[in-house]
């Protein structure tokens, strides 16, 4: 047992915080920071394409296709720097995401022609996988690929489309025989250009007012068959894959630190009739007590990186990703009561702080944390099943 | 950041494991005690003769060398099995005695198991302030009370006692416990050579010792909880059939892992900077919380039976509780952190 980094790890957290605090420009840090919506997908493109070219983009990947030899705690320090420099994290869709499938389960034609494109994000991928009837019971999909000659002839539609109005590509599940004798037996995999014929995207307003979520819908829309990953009928095991098997940047440890230190800031900057609100023994306690729960979790990260078996799908991302949602919206709860009556005001002025205008719309949009990626009540199913072996 | 334990840590906890297991508790009507844990001279014996006693102190005063890890490592074990000793606090006076310098033949008879050395610091009527007492020392005699004692058996207690605006810890041999109150009345004391950090120091390692027996108590806990949904069947079937058990179920298993994080990295962060009181008071609201998470929850998925003397799983929980409020309770810890909470930008667990 242990509690300092090895000589090696602190100079790779030196090297990784160096990156990211001198070398990303401070324009990109600062707007991101503040949660800009206007201009993100161009933070993002730059910011990956920043990263990539030093090798700091995909790095959890096969090292011929631009991953990095690294252990899983350093990219859990990775990841941590980037968050804590306010460094837009590679898009999760490319990098997290359909990479990883592809590298794994991919042809040689296919890695060759997505996986430098996907790294770089020169090709901007969304996933299609939630329907409007399939969204914790994911293998309830309904929209179908059948095969026609070289091609599929997709109809359906898909929904909570993520950022799908700058995607390029969609990597879809979708059910390719009805008649399987169980319903995750007939689904595949299939990448999709988003410029295909027969595809519209329609937005979903979000109660931010934000515009984050697409529904895409698919009317004979014909794909490639060489656009199919792996074998037919086997895509849900490429989305178990996809789903469980990383457990670095599950919980957004860098993230959820940062924002806990500047909620600090902002109540220091708060008056009240006897000082600031930081001085508030309620607010300060409840600060305490965050950062005590926040330190738990980052050891959490820290201990179960160290045990990953790469490749499985893993229920103790669960417990980060459980914990981490939590957190997460805990401390974008507690800026939303520091802002108190300024909170009221969504928009920016000279009297108004950004962040106080902001804080009740991202309080809100984050409600999503405890949804997206298999929701928080899906978790608990994965750990008393998967861990405590608690099956109903 | 290494969470393994070696090959030695690992022969330390086997040994105490099977230690633990002789002296568990017996689990038949009747014969189960309840309520706070009475001394079981044979079990501490046991205790001391496994070295258990001196663990984190030097080997030419009789200890082993080893470390705060090591203290959770055993302490988890004996919180397992319901082995209910007063092994925290013997550790704080333990410490005490060592930082004296001059205590060299008590230490060692502490840590032989010859002498039942405890701290005496709670006060009735009082809130825990260690630094604040309300006995008062003059001319090497006390005067005051402090209750609970521990353990109404000592050979000798540790009090903590205001000279003037100076506070002490002094020796007390013999004293004469009675309800669990210890009265002082001119009573003879010898003060200790120690500092404030010292009697920090010595709180801290009886807060991580208690933070392990806590971490084994809720392991033991959530085990028995999930046993018992899988073999329990109402309605036909086994509890584990209904979600609304089995969620909760995880939910408990998360706070014992971020516990279990928790307790690991204060042992080790205490082996290095003994007073580091931030640290210690992390480890006690964490587990503080998660005490009373779990060993509530253990009580109300097992029903009925969870409320009996002679099914161990209520036993948990009392201890539990027992653990939350030595040394200073959630409360007293988060009032210390939210003191100090403008003191940093953000808690670096490598700092």
């Amino acid at each position: 047992m242990k509690r300092q980094l090895s000589d090696e790890d602190a100079a790779f957290r030196q090297r990784m915080r160096e990156f990211f605090t001198t070398q990303v420009p401070e324009d990109i840090r600062t707007r991101w920071a503040a949660g800009a919506e206007e201009g993100m997908d161009d933070l993002i493109r730059r910011s990956q394409q920043l990263l990539n070219a030093n090798g700091l983009a995909v790095p959890g990947w096969p090292k011929e296709w631009g991953g990095q030899d690294w252990s899983t705690l350093q990219r859990q320090i990775w990841h941590e720097e980037m968050q804590a420099a306010s460094v837009p994290p590679p898009l999760a869709f490319n990098a997290n995401m359909v990479g990883p499938v592809i590298a794994a389960f991919g042809s040689e034609e296919q890695k060759q022609r997505f996986l430098p494109a996907t790294a770089n994000l020169d090709i901007w991928w969304c996933q299609g996988f939630s329907e409007p009837d399939a969204g914790s019971d994911l293998a309830s999909l309904r929209t179908t690929a059948v095969r026609e000659g070289d091609e599929y002839v997709v109809n359906g539609q898909k929904t909570w489309t993520t950022l799908g109005q700058y995607a390029d590509w969609i990597f879809a599940l979708v059910r390719t025989d009805p008649k399987a004798p169980k319903k995750q037996m007939g689904i595949s995999f299939l990448l999709i250009d988003m410029l295909t014929p027969g595809i519209t995207v329609r937005p979903i307003q979000l109660i931010d007012g934000g515009h984050e979520v697409n529904e895409v819908f698919f009317e004979n829309v014909r794909v490639p068959a060489d656009q199919l990953v792996g074998e037919e009928n086997k895509g849900w095991d490429y989305a178990k894959f996809l789903l469980g098997n990383e457990r670095v940047g599950v919980a957004p440890v860098g993230s959820i630190k940062r924002k806990l230190a500047d909620a600090k800031t902002y109540a220091a900057s708060i008056a009240t009739p006897t000082g600031t609100l930081l001085d508030d023994p309620l607010l300060a306690a409840r600060i305490a007590e965050l950062e005590t729960e926040v330190m738990a979790l980052d050891l959490t990260v820290l201990r179960v990186a160290a045990n990953s078996k790469d490749g499985k799908p893993d229920p103790a991302s669960s417990i980060l990703k459980l914990r981490g949602s939590q957190l997460q919206q805990d401390v974008l709860e507690l800026i939303v009561d520091i802002a108190g009556p300024m909170g009221l005001q969504w928009a920016a002025g000279d009297e108004l702080p950004g962040w106080a205008t902001h804080s009740t719309p991202t309080y809100l949009n984050f409600r999503k944390a405890s949804i997206y990626g298999g929701s928080n009540e899906v978790q608990r199913q994965i750990i008393s099943g998967g861990i405590l072996g608690l099956k109903g | 950041m290494d969470f393994t334990i070696d090959d030695e840590q690992r022969a330390l906890r086997d040994a105490v494991r099977d230690m633990a297991s002789r002296f568990a508790p017996p689990e038949e009507r009747d014969k189960v005690p309840t309520g706070p844990r009475a001394h079981d001279a044979k079990a501490w014996t046991a205790l001391a003769e496994m070295g258990l006693l001196g663990l984190p102190f030097a080997e030419d005063a009789g200890g082993m060398d080893a470390t705060a890890v090591e203290v959770v490592l055993a302490a988890a074990e004996l919180g397992k099995a319901r082995v209910q000793t007063a092994y925290g606090e013997a550790l704080v006076a333990a410490s005490l005695l060592a930082a004296a310098g001059d205590q060299k033949a008590l230490l060692e008879k502490v840590i032989d198991g010859s002498a039942l050395v405890l701290p005496a610091f709670a006060e009735p009527m009082r809130a825990w302030a260690p630094h604040d007492p309300s006995v008062t020392a003059s001319g090497g005699s006390l005067s005051g009370v402090k209750a609970p004692v521990p353990i109404a058996e000592v050979d000798a207690v540790l009090v903590t006692a205001c000279e003037g605006d100076q506070t002490g810890v002094y020796l007390v041999d013999s004293p004469q416990v009675s309800d669990g109150a210890l009265k002082l009345d001119g009573t003879a004391a010898t003060k200790l050579n120690v500092s404030a950090d010292d009697l920090d120091a010595a709180l801290n390692l009886g807060i991580v010792a208690l933070a392990g027996e806590a971490l084994g108590a809720m392991d033991a806990a959530l085990a028995m909880t999930v046993d018992y949904l899988k073999t329990r069947k109402q309605f036909g079937v086994p509890l584990m059939t209904f979600q609304t058990l089995t969620q909760r179920a995880a939910d408990m298993y998360v706070s014992v892992e971020l516990a279990r994080s928790t307790v690991l990295y204060g042992a080790m962060t205490l082996a290095e900077r003994p007073s580091d009181n931030a640290t210690a008071s992390r480890v006690k609201v964490l587990t503080g919380r998660t005490g009373r998470h779990v060993g509530q929850e253990a009580i109300q998925l097992h029903g009925g039976i969870g409320m009996t003397a002679e099914y161990a799983v209520g036993h948990y929980t009392t201890r539990l509780t027992a653990i939350e409020h030595t040394f200073g309770d959630t409360r007293y810890h988060l009032g210390q952190l939210a003191r100090d909470v403008s003191d940093h930008a953000e808690v670096d667990v490598f700092a």
